[in-house]
């Protein structure tokens, strides 16, 4: 790169900023999802882990908001063992969104 | 990052069905607390099944069918390569399984004079038998792990195999998915039943986790077995199912077809015979769905009330319970709309299709001490039945290693000594782990796993989904070899993503053994699993061997060939080629259109069968 001229253009650029984008590191950023598992906070017990102990993908876990069950990750089986297993009834699985 | 170091006799890792037989088999023999039962999940909800099945698939039931049957039915439908004593090994112990399973409660349907009511969907045979209530089976295989005094470990899924210097296994590394904590188990025999590789392809819905298979099953058992330096095969042989469109989980024929249900193509008409799940099958049902006649439906509008209410009761509480919702969501029902269909996404499963860890009829791997059983182990069509006594027969192979077919007699370094070892090959094979694991966890703003995992399984379906061609192939290839390099810049934030981290590497690597295998193998084999449009025809002269992968010494993916062994039941060429011919003749009056509009017959459609022509002649086949 030619000292004098710190924003190089055209070819000259493209080739610093290629070296660039190899070695810049990486950004995140966050996005919602709707997610196919709801829980009655109502009706959910503090402290009950049952259907955090289904789930076969281990995407419910206890929210530290409310103290109560929710799903976490996004990588619901729809398979209805957190719902079967609660002994209070309070989870209702949906159909995830994208297959509904 | 804690690392605890537990010794036992046995460890298994997986508790579906497999691994339960295997753990309760072993343990009958052994103390308590020498067999370690390892579960990623939780043993009451985990395997290819969370919830229950609503059959057996391949019963062999005296009176309806016999060992000899089923192994001509199931080499028939593997297109002849298959190890027949293996097949033959299940086929002689489902029975006796079938019995102790009743005995612990799992109910099977009955006909009215006590008799077991065995159902034909096969090609040939009967071998389906329904399980009404098959909703409890995982709830009594729980209870039986207990009553039987397994120790189980849950939420410790296996990251790696241990390997003594000469070869032997010596145990697992375990990693706790809640506290991301190391397990490291020392066991002279591990019984690995950690089911398919089911995260393979993308299901057309884009949704990760919308797979056919329970998503947990991530080929964890394929990629330890290869690390571990034992041999897969018929990686080629892809498992790919005819499902509910979007909602990507069985139509059920097996259910249905007894009770009058059946696929249909648009036009209402049937277009193959049998619905049992072939590869021939498949490629019949694909060439339908991309033909003017497509898609492909499950047809029940026809059937009465009370047999869609039957139908409903089965398929809406078992297999898959919220099918039932995913139907009402679109305000559709049996009697009224017809349940359109399509094929799912790749995966490696030995339980519907042939690729597995390579095993003989003991449930032996190529390394001494290591047994699979189940989806990951390569028995042909082994489905859950053949998963539960596989499970036993390893057990049953693992026992008798303990006691006496141990190479040295020697003992587990921690055993020897009571302390973890510090040095030598097992202390440097968990070092090199651990240090994997923990610079995950330090790159915390690396390439999310999710991102990862999207984009390996979408080059899987952009260049290994068949139609297979060698272009195609070497350019997944090229993709997957990057994307090791790629794993490295991965990060994860929790002990969650860590096993998502592992898994995207489990992924990775079924991903490269299946565009290896498929590159290999330069003819075209079990209709769709192995259709390559290079190679369209079946060349027995060249290929009727087993494609094998192992790890070479240079570390590097090689395909060899095996020779499929002798048989032990004979077919002559014409039953080889019997699953050739399940599409119904264009010819045939099909039944009435249901398509308004639609008149006539179906327009005619070539009746031979490709890639195998059924006038081609065959090598004879050893008897």
């Amino acid at each position: 790169m030619n000292p004098t001229r710190p924003f190089p253009t055209g070819a000259e650029r493209e080739a610093v900023k290629a070296a660039e984008a190899r070695r810049v590191g990486n950004a995140q950023t966050t996005e919602r999802f709707d997610v196919p598992v709801i829980v009655n906070e109502e009706k959910c017990i503090s402290g009950c882990h049952i259907c955090i102990d289904s789930c076969p993908v281990d995407c419910l876990s206890v929210s530290p908001v409310s103290g109560k069950a929710h799903m976490q990750f996004d990588e619901c089986w729809y398979c209805l063992a957190c719902e079967l297993d609660c002994p209070k009834d309070a989870i209702t699985v949906k159909i995830p969104y994208l297959l509904r | 990052m804690e690392v605890r170091h537990t010794e036992v006799d046995v460890v298994v890792i997986g508790g579906g069905s497999a691994g339960s037989t295997a753990a309760i088999r072993a343990q009958r023999e052994l103390p308590v607390g020498r067999v370690l039962l390892l579960e990623k999940a939780h043993v009451k909800r985990s395997g290819a099944i969370a919830i229950g099945m609503d059959g057996l698939n391949n019963a062999v039931i005296p009176g309806h069918a016999t060992p000899e049957q089923y192994v001509k039915e199931i080499t028939m439908a593997n297109d002849g390569i298959v190890n027949q004593r293996a097949v033959m090994a299940y086929a002689e112990r489902s029975f006796e399984m079938i019995r102790q399973l009743d005995g612990w409660g799992v109910k099977f349907q009955k006909t009215q004079s006590g008799d077991f009511d065995v159902k034909k969907v096969h090609h040939n045979g009967s071998y389906v038998l329904p399980m009404p209530e098959g909703y409890d089976l995982k709830k009594i295989l729980t209870r039986t792990i207990r009553r039987a005094g397994v120790r189980v470990s849950n939420r410790v899924m296996a990251t790696r195999l241990l390997t003594a210097e000469d070869g032997r296994v010596a145990g697992v590394i375990g990693l706790d998915v809640r506290s991301g904590d190391l397990e490291i188990v020392h066991a002279p025999t591990v019984i690995r039943c950690c089911g398919a590789s089911g995260r393979l392809g993308l299901p057309a819905s884009g949704y990760l986790y919308g797979t056919y298979e329970n998503p947990a099953n991530a080929g964890d058992g394929y990629s330890l077995a290869y690390h571990a330096g034992a041999e897969l095969t018929g990686i080629e042989c892809f498992q790919i199912n005819p499902l509910i469109k979007d909602y990507n989980g069985p139509a059920c024929a097996y259910v249905t077809g007894p009770l009058g249900g059946h696929t249909v193509n648009a036009r209402g008409h049937r277009f193959i015979e049998s619905d049992y799940w072939s590869g021939q099958m498949m490629l019949e049902f694909y060439r339908e769905l991309h033909s003017e006649n497509g898609p492909v439906y499950l047809k029940l509008d026809h059937l009465a009330p009370e047999t869609l209410t039957e139908i409903e009761r089965v398929l809406h509480r078992t297999e898959r319970p919220s099918r039932g919702r995913f139907h009402a969501g679109r305000g559709h029902g049996y009697a009224s709309d017809l349940v359109e269909m399509h094929i799912s996404e790749i995966g490696l499963c030995s339980g519907h299709s042939g690729s597995g860890v390579w095993v003989n009829e003991k449930g032996e791997t190529t390394v001494a001490g290591l047994y699979a059983a189940g989806d990951m182990a390569c028995v042909p069509h082994n489905y859950l039945l053949g998963a539960m006594t596989y499970g036993e027969i390893c057990a049953e192979s693992a026992l008798r290693y303990l006691r006496d077919g141990r190479p040295g007699g020697g003992t587990s370094d921690a055993r020897a000594t009571g302390e973890p070892p510090t040095t030598g090959a097992l202390a440097e094979q968990i070092a090199l782990e651990r240090a994997r694991l923990v610079a995950a966890l330090g790159r915390p703003r690396g390439i999310p796993h999710h991102q990862f995992e999207y984009k390996v399984r979408r080059l899987v379906n952009d260049y290994l989904q068949p139609p297979k061609t060698a272009n195609r192939l070497r350019l997944g290839l090229e993709h997957f070899e990057r994307a090791l390099d790629e794993l490295n810049e991965v990060g994860a934030t929790s002990p969650h993503e860590l096993m998502r981290f592992v898994e995207a590497g489990f992924i990775r690597d079924s991903a490269e053994m299946a565009a290896r295998a498929s590159l290999f193998r330069t003819e075209s084999r079990w209709g769709l699993y192995h259709y390559r449009l290079d190679y369209p025809d079946l060349d027995d002269d060249a290929w009727f061997v087993h494609v094998n992968l192992r790890k070479a010494s240079d570390g590097r993916m090689e395909a060899f060939k095996r020779a499929v062994a002798p048989y032990v039941v004979s077919l002559d060429a014409g039953e080889r080629r019997s699953y050739y011919r399940i599409r119904v003749p264009a010819t045939a009056d099909s039944g009435a259109p249901v398509v308004a509009g639609a008149k006539g017959p179906p327009p005619a459609r070539p009746t031979e069968v490709r890639p195998a022509s059924s006038t081609s002649t065959h090598q004879e086949l050893p008897s």
